[in-house]
């Protein structure tokens, strides 16, 4: 199979797994649950307003005709409105998302160093005291829940030493500074629990490629070691940590949902976690399609980044 | 072994000798644990929903360890009872989980074919609902009544792990499948459940052996996690998670309350991923700690 092709199956085959997950979302979300209108309004409804809501939600209709109403929906960016606050979904949406990418993206720059550095100095000083330290501390940030570690960087940032706002609220009006203040203790959680899952990786891949035969060669030749690791090893360990980086970025998207809670930053998963908690689900559906949407796109860049890095994979 | 090492026969203590480091601090850490949670509620100091156990908010001292809460009740005592109610959810979501995964896997992957590619495609589909966002929804979709049952908890758990564990059996059984004995039995006539019970299932338990663990271990941040957003088992629930919820507002006032709970958790998991790590050594497999 040609590397286009190969391409263009997986592609096909990421916007089939879309499609099924907006089968199971709906399923989940309105088929399964019984009467939604009740599951809304609670079991003290007058019947009413239940005919209303369930006018409203086309509930009257059946399942598969709804789907289909709401994947056409979906498709040519009518996505309804707020069940709350009946404003458009995409005006409540676009604030939130662009919080939430402005998060991600801090979080990813935290990101590139903190994975970098203990890696390099645990190649380096491999089974050295540097390296069963940092394995250990590693180890404990992984065990660690998100939550758990927010709440602690909480404790010391904003209460022992304080530097940071305890909760992140920001909105149009805030200046540049203020996002950054308000950011920052989310985007380092962010970032290290992306950065232990990637060091622990990155170490085994660096002392791997250290002691192949062509970083002996380069050696060899009288090749600085600073430039032995930074030239020949650390290109080549990168390769399997793009998967990694990947798998972090589908982290992140789920990440923000207790991460952003944490913190009370509004965002995209904050705004999950309250639409789930108001049963608001015209908004509940988006965002999980969004992240799902999310998801998918970086498994597929991975995917089609490492068939162009190794374009042999494609012969598999 | 690791409860019997201490007093029994030679070989076993020499076995534990071999056993790397990481796998005898795992075992020694899940080992307390277990004590804790079996004989726990005999020698917690007070009920897990026992209020006047101190002045409330007063932080550490003697009389209370972690301190106490709002409610004055007693954060150890806490701690404590939920112990048994935190490990007791993640091994039977994670086994539940398991054998559905296990089962699933198994099959479409010695199926193969068309199945294989249907069943494929729901499981990626899955797995593509980051696994907290999964959990949210089913939990939603279940309804007010069943919030904050332990049923509901386990199964939306095993509902987040059985796919990703039929990927890896998937997988297992595909590459088990193409080996002799597989098609001996196959010529043989057995009934391809019958091939996935005697030949597959004793081949692939050493891949699920590892994976059951390593999920084990995540499985307490999942319950804490749906717990401290509100969604998990509900108050006066002694789980972990919750606690360190309900007690967020006292961070100032008395972090121990906070700290206490948040110990006990990374402590178990910390145990039980040196554990996986050391399991996946013995048994000559690799493992990513911390992949979901």
């Amino acid at each position: 199979m040609g590397i286009l092709r190969l391409l263009l199956w997986r592609s096909v085959l990421a916007a089939l797994t879309l499609l099924l997950v907006s089968v199971i979302v709906f399923m989940m979300l309105e088929v399964l649950p019984g009467d939604v209108a009740t599951r809304i309004l609670g079991r003290d409804a007058t019947a009413q307003s239940l005919a209303v809501l369930r006018d409203e939600l086309g509930l009257n209709q059946p399942a598969i005709a709804r789907y289909l109403a709401w994947l056409g929906g979906l498709l040519t960016g009518d996505l309804g409105n707020s069940l709350v606050s009946r404003r458009p979904i995409p005006d409540i949406l676009a604030p939130r998302v662009f919080n939430t990418l402005m998060l991600s993206t801090y979080a990813f720059l935290l990101y590139l160093p903190l994975a970098l550095i203990p890696a390099l100095l645990q190649a380096i000083r491999r089974d050295r005291l540097v390296d069963h330290v940092l394995s250990t501390v590693t180890l404990v940030l992984l065990s660690m829940p998100d939550f758990l570690l927010a709440t602690l960087l909480l404790l010391i940032f904003v209460i022992y030493i304080p530097i940071f706002p305890a909760i992140s609220l920001v909105d149009q009006s805030s200046s540049f500074w203020e996002y950054v203040q308000a950011m920052t203790l989310p985007a380092v959680t962010l970032a290290i629990v992306m950065a232990v899952y990637a060091v622990r990786m990155l170490r085994d891949n660096l002392i791997e490629v250290l002691e192949s035969d062509y970083v002996r060669m380069a050696e060899l030749k009288g090749l600085s070691a600073r430039h032995v690791l930074l030239r020949h090893a650390l290109p080549n360990a990168m390769v399997p940590t793009l998967n990694v980086t990947a798998l972090n970025l589908a982290y992140l998207v789920g990440g923000v949902v207790v991460v952003e809670k944490v913190f009370s930053y509004p965002g995209f998963g904050s705004l999950l976690v309250d639409s789930l908690q108001l049963r608001d689900l015209p908004v509940i559906e988006v965002t999980v399609m969004i992240a799902a949407l999310v998801y998918i796109s970086a498994n597929l860049f991975a995917d089609i980044a490492a068939i162009l890095l190794n374009p042999r994979l494609a012969d598999g | 072994m690791m409860v019997r090492a201490g007093h029994a026969a030679t070989g076993y203590r020499s076995l534990w000798r071999q056993m790397p480091l990481g796998f005898r601090i795992g075992a020694l850490i899940l080992l307390t644990h277990l004590i804790v949670a079996v004989t726990g509620q005999f020698w917690a100091p007070y009920g897990y929903s026992q209020m006047g156990a101190g002045v409330p908010l007063s932080g550490m001292s003697w009389r209370n360890l972690l301190g106490v809460d709002q409610l004055g009740r007693d954060v150890f005592s806490r701690v404590v009872h939920g112990s048994p109610i935190v490990i007791a959810l993640s091994l039977s979501a994670t086994l539940i989980g398991m054998v559905t995964g296990a089962i699933i896997g198994l099959f479409s992957g010695y199926v193969g074919g068309w199945v294989d590619l249907v069943i494929q495609r729901l499981l990626e589909a899955l797995i593509s609902i980051p696994f907290l966002v999964l959990a949210l929804i089913a939990i939603s979709a279940a309804g007010v009544e069943a919030s904050g049952s332990p049923v509901l908890v386990v199964l939306v758990v095993a509902l987040v792990y059985a796919p990703r564990i039929a990927r890896i059996a998937r997988a297992a059984a595909i590459d088990i499948a193409t080996r002799d004995h597989v098609t001996v039995a196959r010529l043989r006539g057995e009934t391809p459940w019958s091939v996935m019970r005697r030949e597959l299932l004793p081949n692939a338990s050493g891949v699920l052996l590892v994976e059951f663990a390593l999920r084990a271990g995540y499985a307490p941040v999942l319950i804490g996690s749906l717990g401290y957003l509100g969604f998990g088992m509900m108050p006066p629930t002694p789980e972990w998670g919750l606690i360190i919820s309900e007690n967020r507002a006292l961070l100032l006032v008395s972090p121990v309350t906070v700290l206490g709970p948040g110990m006990a958790l990374a402590s178990l998991v910390v145990g039980l991923n040196l554990f996986t790590e050391g399991l996946a050594r013995v048994l000559g497999r690799t493992v990513r700690l911390g992949s979901q």
